[in-house]
């Protein structure tokens, strides 16, 4: 671990094409680009010991920007309105010049975001990025997966099949469920006494433009605010405790060239993976393009079985799970907002599961079999077995939030080293 | 990056690869750029709705003019009378481009007449200007036009004149003839416009 | 140790998935083994859905001319196998029937079938066709096994009666072949195009493999 082998720029140094008389010069006198390059790539020191986990949030950037892009250019061909908006859709697969190809990468990059964005957040579970001093960059991500969740919903409508519409329908009745409010504020939402032309409309401007900003700027905070504090590692070590000669954590590289050309790997794999679906499992099985979606919707006639999307069952299963409306809007609420807290439920000081005991270990265990479990049960009718089973599962999903606090505050820690662990 | 402290880079190696990267990189983006542009083209619906129209003109008569639509644009067909195909030798030595070299033509149609048959003169009817319809004036010394008015087509928009074979006139705002679209004869009564004759030359 | 993790986690969601997997509903399709890339079956399948579907069903979402393209037909060969000549090649391709006429007389408005094989998929499709059953044979009634009471009339009935089983799958299965075209007609050159870019992409990653390990070599 000989530190004076690292070649990197030291601070305040200025690239040769920033020189004087240079365009980047006269640029850089105008706006802060030099330095913000250096604050949050050049110079941005990151663990060296970042593992596969760490991935997936360069991934979801991309994908983001996948679904941008493609969303642009499906806007100029689709139609928001509940006579022409399943036809448009079919125009754009079949007489737009590869408007199939556009319309595959939009679909199947609304499944991919989640595929990356819960193992983003998995990751931050295991390692415990969530903790101090990251608590707002944990608070800013959950807001990002709420969003997204609008997001997704809002998007599902758009194709106008019998999935977007009953989906729709079942999921703003859940508002109906709101005490005194709820029916009124179901019909405003709607803007109509059942899902129409209107309430398409609106989930249109939602979709393509409100929440889109709105995701944008919370990434971009999400980013800062990481960047603020720095970034976690696999061992939950703090890298900037030791510093070499020169200020710089000697466990920590520049993110440029190292975690750029790392992340280019994984940006590539993960292109071919995504390539794979696009162009050989375009419906993800009946999951990513569900096939009742492919009849235009029908308000007077309901699909024999109605399942959401499936990044979205873990929590229509715990929905269905308590046999009471107003409490299963509540749970399915709960499930999501105590993520919210999971900074302060969590009272060990150790990050990483590396050095943590065993009661987080089953704990996490318990919540990540019960939140997979739901989301497969989610996927199918509701028999009285199966509503058990989520019941069950809807416990294990809590008991990681419930017992946390107490278990975390006399959890049996491993010593946690000084230093990464890095096999180079 | 500054001077390397590092005793064993390849550096050679590393430009090589970074090289390969962004080579792999911009082919790959150019690929992916490929359908978001294809996609602005038109669609096959445009493409069917653009589709080729077929004129019948077994009705027509000397000297008539008729409009019909391809493509969202007038298309004219116009009988022309042997007095009017006589016109067009007079007014060469005033047209700014009388062999249409510098027009849209198809090459079956870049003669003096500008036509498959000469007394059947079909155009579109859009000014090469700015895009405004241009109006039928066939009589010689119209009284707008002045006496020496050989008889064609004029624009009201901005003053554009052309003569009976489409061609402009010298002085005035259009740059170049009028467009010919790609037509051709089914029979001796129809004429298909937008779709090019079979066998290329004459229909 | 995250490794261990994973293994308890699926250890513990096996047998999950037996339970609930188990029950699978419904009659058992049988498989189209249908071949899009058999264009003469495309073509023959094309001329069959002329014949027997034609009368009520639509396929809206398809016009005579991409048919034409896809199948290596001429415009005209298109229009006079399958309309007749009654029809534009740029035409979408309509039923023949009066749709409200036969509304009164079934009950119900034929659906379009430019998706039905992406809805219900084309072992469904050829079941379909194949599971036909006459269930009051002097009145000749038939009945469906695959939808029990359907308004569709069995078109195949001559298929049926007079034809060997042979011919008889042969043609559900040309139709069923024509109908998973007219479902996604970019299909077969969207699997064509895959291939080359998973192609490209694999030696993009090898070579942005190569040069994340040159750089970390750094990295000790």
């Amino acid at each position: 671990m000989s530190d004076v082998n690292k070649p990197m720029p030291e601070r305040g140094d200025t690239p040769d094409f920033a020189k004087p008389g240079s365009l980047l010069h006269w640029l850089d006198k105008r706006l802060p680009l030099v330095e913000t390059w250096n604050e949050h790539v050049g110079q941005y020191y990151a663990p060296k010991n970042f593992n596969f986990w760490y991935f997936f949030g360069s991934l979801a950037l991309l994908v983001l920007v996948n679904q941008f892009v493609t969303g642009i250019w499906l806007t100029m061909s689709y139609k928001p309105s509940a006579a022409e908006a399943f036809n448009s859709i079919e125009y754009i697969m079949r007489d737009v010049d590869w408007g199939w190809l556009i319309r595959y990468m939009h679909s199947t990059g609304a499944s991919a975001f989640f595929i990356v964005v819960y193992l983003h957040m998995f990751r931050g579970l295991l390692y415990g990025s969530y903790k101090q001093p990251r608590e707002l960059v944990w608070i800013i991500g959950m807001l990002i997966f709420l969003v997204l969740m609008g997001e997704a919903f809002m998007g599902y409508l758009l194709p106008w099949g019998q999935m977007s519409y009953w989906g729709a329908q079942v999921i703003i009745s859940l508002f109906g469920a709101i005490p005194f409010v709820g029916p009124d504020l179901a019909v405003w939402i709607r803007g109509d006494y059942v899902i129409s032309d209107a309430t398409l409309n609106r989930f249109f401007a939602l979709h393509v433009i409100a929440l889109p900003l709105v995701l944008l700027i919370l990434v971009f905070l999400h980013i800062v605010a990481l960047h603020r504090v720095g970034s976690n590692n696999p061992d939950g070590v703090d890298i900037k405790k030791v510093k070499g000669p020169d200020g710089t954590p000697l466990d920590g590289i520049p993110f440029h060239p190292y975690y750029s050309v790392k992340d280019s790997v994984g940006a590539v794999a993960f292109a071919f993976l995504f390539a794979l679906v696009i162009f050989y499992f375009p419906e993800g099985g009946g999951f990513f393009l569900e096939p009742p979606n492919f009849e235009p919707a029908n308000p007077l006639k309901t699909p024999e079985h109605i399942a959401p999307v499936w990044y979205f069952t873990p929590f229509y299963a715990i929905l269905r799970a308590i046999p009471d409306k107003f409490l299963g809007v509540m749970a399915m609420g709960g499930a999501i907002g105590v993520l919210f807290l999971l900074p302060w439920l969590d009272r060990c000081p150790v990050r990483s599961i590396r050095y943590r005991g065993l009661s987080f270990k089953i704990l996490l265990t318990v919540f990540t079999v019960s939140f997979i479990a739901l989301g497969y049960l989610g996927t199918q009718p509701a028999t009285p077995t199966l509503t058990r089973l989520a019941q069950l599962f809807t416990l294990g999903y809590f008991s990681f939030f419930i017992l946390l606090p107490f278990t975390s505050a006399r959890e049996k820690c491993k010593p946690v080293p000084t230093r990464v662990t890095y096999h180079g | 990056m500054r001077e390397q402290k590092t005793v064993d880079v390849d550096i050679k190696r590393r430009r090589m690869l970074v090289a390969a990267t962004g080579v792999m990189g911009a082919i790959g983006a150019t690929f992916l750029a490929t359908p978001f542009v294809a996609s602005w083209e038109p669609s096959e619906r445009a493409k069917a709705l653009g589709a080729p129209v077929d004129v019948d003109i077994s009705k027509l008569e000397d000297g008539q003019l008729l409009t019909v639509n391809w493509r969202g644009k007038p298309v004219w067909v116009l009988k022309r009378t042997p007095e009017m195909l006589a016109t067009l030798d007079k007014v060469e030595s005033e047209l700014r481009d009388p062999d249409s070299n510098e027009s849209i033509q198809p090459p079956y149609c870049k003669n003096n007449y500008r036509a498959i048959k000469p007394e059947m003169f079909v155009a579109v009817g859009v000014c090469t200007h700015l895009g405004c319809a241009p109006l039928f004036k066939p009589d010689p010394g119209d009284a707008d036009l002045g006496s020496d008015w050989p008889g064609g087509f004029f624009c009201p928009c901005h003053g554009s004149r052309f003569d009976l074979a489409g061609r402009v006139f010298k002085a005035v705002p259009a740059p170049t003839n009028l467009e010919i679209p790609p037509h051709h004869y089914r029979s001796a009564t129809l004429i298909r416009v937008g779709e090019d004759p079979k066998e290329g030359g004459q229909a | 140790m995250v490794k261990k993790f994973f293994a308890i986690t699926v250890g513990l969601l096996l047998p999950l998935f037996a339970v609930a997997g188990g029950g699978h509903s419904g009659v058992e399709l049988h498989k189209a083994n249908n071949d899009l890339r058999d264009q003469a079956s495309l073509r023959r399948g094309a001329i069959a859905f002329s014949d027997y579907c034609m009368a009520c069903h639509t396929l809206k979402y398809i016009r005579y001319n991409r048919i034409a393209r896809d199948l290596s037909w001429t415009d005209e060969e298109v229009v006079a196998k399958m309309a007749k000549g009654l029809s534009k090649p740029v035409d979408p391709v309509m039923a023949r029937g009066d749709l409200k006429a036969i509304h009164q007389v079934l009950g119900t408005t034929p659906p379009d079938l430019s998706l039905v094989a992406r809805l219900k998929g084309s072992d469904y499709i050829y079941s379909f066709l194949l599971g036909y059953f006459e269930k009051d044979p002097k009145k000749g009634v038939w009945d469906n096994h695959y939808l029990p009471g359907t308004a569709m009339p069995n078109v195949l009935e001559d298929k049926y009666r007079f034809a060997k089983v042979d011919e008889r799958e042969a043609l559900a299965r040309d139709l069923t072949n024509f109908l998973e075209y007219v479902g996604e007609p970019i299909k077969v050159k969207r699997w064509d195009l895959g291939w080359k870019v998973l192609l490209f992409l694999f030696i993009f990653f090898i070579i942005t493999y190569l040069l994340k390990k040159e750089y970390w070599r750094d990295v000790k």
